[in-house]
């Protein structure tokens, strides 16, 4: 009884001890900078931090509200993030399904698929880009030489459509088996007997999935499905080192700030997208668990 | 008659079954085949308009140049890869542990709040914060250093691993630390003999975790360093891809160094652990 006493009275003290260290990293370099890029929005900011800023109001906001590029970008992530979201998790749902069942390396297959995912991005960026290539590629000379499915061998890289297809693709590619092993841990969790009932009944493999698979998965279908919609909506890294030709928010920001060093108009954009984020974060939070694809 | 034709059946089924594997596979890696061979090629061939599955002619050359320093500054990229990746995924494990412990097993007034407000950083992006980061680290002194890095890494990666480790935490039943307790054994002890040999894959995963997020970070790279020996891997690699000095074979050889860490990392945490770290909301 006494110990019990005296761990309640210890407690908030030690709490704050252990915790310190995290949450004063996290104040300082997420909490601040947000509050800084608040700021930062109202000035213009020589690249220089040693030289003033000057104030400058909602001039950076109404820039962006008129760049015709903002809105292109807007649309170009929003059908990025669409697209990668619904393709990566379909493909991982599908290769889930078909991993469900026994069979022989079924290990080994399982982490053959997930090398897409572990591999760093700037590997396989190499990879693709030496694939895609235009004179000297394996995709058009497969595409052209071989399986004569284009006319011309297409410039992948050089043209926005085709680079988009191709970083849509990588992407679906290399974020996949995230979705796969959420979904394989979960379909591996469902009664069997509800299958063999489904059967008696004469239910077909579609009604199967609706009516027995896809409620159990649903939990799990919310989360990747959020959390990957978030990751992909603020992509940067993947799509910048494979081309310069699709200019999605990340890149927008990215150049802005960066490339032509205009500090103030990026910081604006970053509270627009905190914005948009913290809207996704609110009406997210109540159905997604962060845990719900572990079990 | 009726039994022999359904176990044709079945094995039809099975060998389509292991037809459609291989193609999977077959479709699924190939980027990693044509990466190895292109390693394997000579120059010549690698930029040849026939391109050939397998090379005409083997070679190691690539492998050797990459490892050598005066033609390749690889090695000094890796170094400094495997330095911030090693120091950020410690200290990340290290902080992790002891804010998912008081998350996990202290009670007191705000930990709702507090879980909740790391949840909203966990599903921040860095983008969003590039700007206001680049001008706090270059205030603090730290532009061009591989402090720089370490800092934001342990930062993007500390969230995931409080959320990861707490999740491991939470199974461990209240009576054994009680029972230690009466035994005598402060917190700190608890920590050390009970709470972390209990959770020790979940603490490998973690590792792992962060290891692969700062091993693989190009954003914060391309942002704090500005001279070439203080590059990690991703910003090296890809700004020798734009000198003239880039040649394929030489490039697809470092590739696949570069994911070799973390590549066997993950096999060996995916052969020890049951649970990976793959499984769970791992930020990614």
């Amino acid at each position: 009884m006494k110990t019990i006493v005296r761990k309640k009275k210890s407690d908030i003290k030690l709490a704050l001890i252990l915790l310190l260290p995290s949450i004063f990293l996290l104040l300082l370099l997420v909490a601040y900078p947000m509050i800084s890029n608040i700021k930062i929005s109202f000035f213009d900011q020589p690249i220089n931090p040693r030289l003033p800023a000057t104030f400058v109001g909602l001039s950076h906001y109404t820039d962006v509200i008129k760049d015709i590029e903002f809105y292109k970008s807007l649309g170009l992530t929003i059908l990025y993030t669409v697209l990668t979201v619904v393709g990566s998790t379909g493909v991982g749902l599908a290769i889930a399904l078909f991993f469900n069942r026994p069979f022989k390396f079924r290990k080994t297959a399982r982490s053959l698929i997930i090398l897409s995912y572990v591999t760093p991005s700037i590997s396989l960026v190499f990879a693709w880009k030496y694939m895609f290539n235009n004179s000297y590629g394996i995709i058009n000379y497969l595409g052209t030489d071989v399986f004569h499915l284009f006319k011309s061998a297409p410039l992948w890289f050089d043209n926005p459509v085709s680079s988009f297809i191709v970083v849509v693709v990588f992407a679906i590619w290399k974020y996949f088996p995230y979705a796969f092993i959420s979904f394989l841990a979960i379909l591996q969790t469902i009664d069997k007997t509800l299958y063999e009932a489904a059967d008696i009944d004469g239910a077909t493999l579609w009604q199967k999935f609706k009516v027995v698979t896809l409620p159990a998965i649903m939990p799990v279908l919310l989360t990747v499905v959020t959390l990957r919609f978030i990751w992909m909506f603020y992509m940067f890294t993947d799509v910048y080192l494979l081309t310069n030709k699709v200019n999605i928010l990340g890149i927008y920001l990215y150049q802005t700030a960066f490339a032509f060093n205009n500090l103030g108009k990026a910081s604006s954009i970053s509270v627009i997208l905190f914005i948009i984020l913290f809207i996704v974060i609110i009406v997210s939070r109540k159905r997604v668990n962060l845990n719900g694809s572990s079990k | 008659m009726a039994a022999a034709s359904s176990k044709r059946n079945k094995v039809i089924k099975k060998t389509g079954f292991y037809v459609v594997l291989v193609l999977l596979l077959g479709i699924m890696l190939f980027p990693f085949f044509i990466m190895l061979m292109t390693s394997l090629k000579s120059s010549k061939e690698a930029i040849s308009t026939n391109p050939t599955l397998l090379p005409n002619n083997w070679t190691f050359q690539h492998y050797i140049d990459i490892f050598n320093p005066i033609i390749f500054p690889y090695l000094n990229y890796f170094k400094n890869s495997l330095i911030v990746a090693l120091i950020a995924a410690t200290l990340s494990v290290v902080l992790g542990i002891l804010g998912a412990y008081a998350l996990s097993k202290l009670k007191f007034k705000g930990r709702v709040t507090i879980n909740a407000s790391f949840y909203t950083v966990y599903m921040f992006s860095g983008i969003l914060l590039v700007v206001p980061l680049f001008k706090i680290i270059s205030g603090f002194g730290l532009y061009d250093t591989r402090m720089a890095l370490i800092i934001t890494m342990i930062v993007q990666t500390l969230p995931t691993a409080i959320f990861m480790l707490k999740s491991y935490f939470d199974t461990i039943p209240e009576d054994l630390e009680e029972a230690a307790m009466i035994d005598g054994l402060s917190r700190i002890k608890i920590i050390l003999y009970i709470i972390i040999p209990l959770s020790i894959s979940g603490i490998v995963s973690v590792f792992v975790y962060a290891f692969m997020i700062a091993w693989n970070d190009y954003l914060f790279a391309s942002i704090f360093l500005s001279s070439s020996e203080n590059f990690t891997l991703p910003i090296g690699l890809n700004t020798l891809f734009s000198t003239p000095d880039y040649v394929w074979g030489r490039m697809m050889a470092a590739s696949l160094v570069t994911a070799l860490p973390v590549v066997g990392m993950y096999a060996l945490s995916e052969h020890f652990i049951k649970g990976n770290l793959t499984e769970g909301g791992v930020k990614g």
